[in-house]
């Protein structure tokens, strides 16, 4: 039985843990993702990559290099490199590369402006018929943008679509974790197809139909989340977005707590804005499971993390004082119990079993993740993230939430 | 947009939490019946060190300082209890039968005690220690961490603690013996007029002052009356 009242919000933030998960793995058995075909698409459309870039001269040319490497008909693709203001080699090693290949490379310097005002900047000097995006510390499968463009093809409706995205070369702890969690990201954007509810366009490699700029407007500033705006746009529109995964791309991930809790504080904090922007949508039966299940269980996701976090939290504060408050009233020293290793003192109330499941079916999200997208996940992975990821998440959840509520804008780099 | 799935995955969730109650329910209920299982253990083998005893008679010291007959279990049970106490609750009725018959078998391992001491003219040293966990005892919790603590450290102690509230007659002659005046947490130290109020490691020991530290790992365990 609970022993004080914040363990119901646990339980609640359990329930919907669970209820999602639950729903998500339905939705696989309902429909599991095809295999990688041979199958050529019958007609090659002309695609542009643009690459927004500010202070990418590390990793711009392998980017580039990853584009051209692209299997698909040269005439047809154009690699647009967009420079926004950047204050290191990048502008120099851009040109380099523009005029190593002429034919396919275009670079654009323009004043910083934000990666938005970059990407459209590139879609405004370009024509061609499908528009991709890449950020400059990306980089694709040779056959991924084939494989995209047969989405297109087959599913004529389809206006956007995603990749599946894979931690490039994880070799740090940090990196380990956040491996598993692309990992089962991938499952979550296949399960997110499934539903018609994909809910953000990454910057590693999504593509869009001209048409979709044409019909609802460009990139917008969106808190500096704008991949995830013109998903909530594009759904506002009953623009349909769909994921590709077998379209892989590789992204590099930060490696550091602070970089990392940078990276997420702006999508979160993003998340909040763009959800407070587009509320209407909210328990909205007329955006379908997008309105229905991907958002609010995304909103209530986020309060339920920030929630457990501090009762977790205050728990351990008032474990830690009663520990030291005894020991000062008894004298007693600290001693650990032999009888504690018996399995009838574990504590075993219904709640342990509740986060089992829990993390049983994080466990299965995983594994389904690796075998749809075909990822490598090892057991120091799965430790590194069972390990990390439940102290780092709320640091940049309270960051995030603290952040819109003072309506202070994140940085994009 | 399937709403059935919406229910599914709903039901499919209740089911989930269903199944996890259960099992934590059958847990509990396995905690109760290996509690059982001691106590009757413990009833055994307090009945038999009584009839070796009768047995044997005066003659018999030698045999049962070789032989120890008062049952170490009762310190695992008190340990045990107090889990299923923490779990069910104290007004669990089945807790509350368990805790009448640990009372019963701990009373008559202390008369065992007494029989053996005056018989063999050896000198035990133990506590009887009375708590209550209806809330009217707030030093009740760090005075069981200090007998647990001194049980496990000296072997030679015993310690025998007794739910003040608990309503049972032998509980309430011991009471009236020992002319307890109702204020707790309340010890009985090797049988002389009870001593009150909490009192930590040190001023035990100082009550104490013959109790050996154990040469070998003795047996753990929680004297009643812990936090809540």
């Amino acid at each position: 039985m609970p022993a004080d009242i914040g363990q119901f919000g646990v339980y609640f933030a359990l329930f919907i843990a669970l209820y999602f998960e639950v729903f998500l793995l339905i939705s696989y058995l309902e429909k599991k993702p095809a295999q990688k075909s041979t199958i050529l698409p019958k007609r090659y459309p002309t695609v542009a990559m643009i690459v927004p870039c500010y202070n990418e001269e590390k990793t711009l040319a392998q980017t580039i290099n990853s584009l051209l490497a692209l299997e698909y008909p040269k005439d047809k693709l154009q690699i647009v490199i967009v420079d926004d203001g950047s204050r290191d080699n990048t502008r120099a090693i851009g040109e380099s590369l523009a005029t190593a290949h002429p034919a396919n490379v275009i670079f654009y310097n323009k004043p910083n402006g934000g990666k938005y005002t970059a990407l459209n900047y590139g879609i405004e000097h370009t024509t061609a018929e499908i528009l991709g995006c890449l950020d400059a510390d990306s980089f694709v499968a040779p056959d991924a943008l084939v494989e995209a463009v047969k989405k297109f093809e087959t599913e004529p409706e389809t206006m956007a679509i995603t990749p599946a995205m894979k931690v490039y070369r994880p070799r740090k702890m940090l990196e380990l974790m956040q491996a598993v969690e692309y990992t089962f990201g991938i499952f979550y954007k296949k399960m997110f197809d499934n539903l018609s509810a994909v809910n953000v366009l990454p910057g590693p490699f999504s593509l869009y139909r001209r048409t979709v700029f044409e019909k609802i407007g460009l990139f917008r500033h969106a808190h500096n989340t704008e991949d995830m705006e013109i998903a909530f746009r594009m759904h506002a529109n009953g623009l349909k977005i769909v994921n590709a995964h077998t379209a892989f791309v590789y992204t590099t991930v930060p490696s550091t707590a602070r970089g990392l809790i940078k990276q997420r504080t702006r999508w979160s904090q993003g998340f909040l804005q763009n959800t407070r922007d587009y509320s209407y949508m909210l328990f909205n039966p007329r955006f379908g499971n997008f309105g229905m299940l991907v958002l609010p269980f995304s909103l209530i996701a986020f309060a339920a993390g920030m929630y457990t976090a501090l009762y977790a939290l205050s728990r351990i504060a008032f474990t830690v004082w009663e520990k030291y408050a005894d020991a000062s009233a008894t004298r007693v020293p600290l001693y650990i119990s032999p009888d504690q290793l018996s399995w009838f003192y574990i504590d075993t109330n219904m709640m342990l079993f509740v986060i089992l499941a829990v993390l049983l079916g994080t466990l299965t999200a995983i594994v389904l993740g690796k075998r749809i997208a075909d990822t490598e996940v090892g057991i120091k992975s799965l430790i590194a993230y069972f390990a990390l990821f439940g102290f780092i998440a709320p640091v940049w959840l309270f960051r995030a939430a603290w952040g819109a509520a003072l309506a202070r804008e994140s940085k994009w780099r | 947009m399937s709403w059935q799935r919406y229910i599914l995955a709903f039901v499919i969730t209740a089911a989930i939490f269903g199944t996890a109650f259960y099992i934590a329910q059958r847990i509990d209920a396995e905690r109760i019946n290996e509690i059982r299982t001691t106590e009757s253990n413990i009833s055994i083998d307090i009945l038999s060190s009584e009839t070796q005893f009768e047995l044997l008679g005066n003659s018999s010291c030698e045999t049962i300082s070789a032989h120890p007959v008062l049952s170490d279990e009762l310190n695992t049970l008190a340990s045990q209890l107090s889990v299923a106490e923490s779990n069910l609750g104290d007004d669990n009725a089945e807790v509350i039968q368990l805790k009448q018959q640990y009372t019963l078998l701990e009373l008559k391992d202390y008369v065992l005690l007494q029989n053996i001491s005056e018989k063999c003219g050896v000198k035990p040293q133990y506590i009887l220690y009375f708590y209550s966990n209806a809330g009217d005892c707030a030093d009740c919790g760090n005075m069981g961490d200090v007998l647990t603590y001194m049980r496990q450290t000296y072997p030679g102690l015993r310690v025998y603690a007794f739910d003040y509230n608990l309503g049972l007659s032998a509980l309430t002659t011991l009471k009236a013996i020992d002319k307890l005046n109702g204020q707790l947490p309340a010890l009985v130290i090797n049988d002389k007029p009870p001593v009150y109020g909490f009192k930590n490691l040190d001023q035990m020991l100082a009550l104490m002052p013959d109790l050996k530290i154990a040469t070998s790992t003795a047996a753990s365990t929680t004297v009643k009356g812990t936090k809540k």
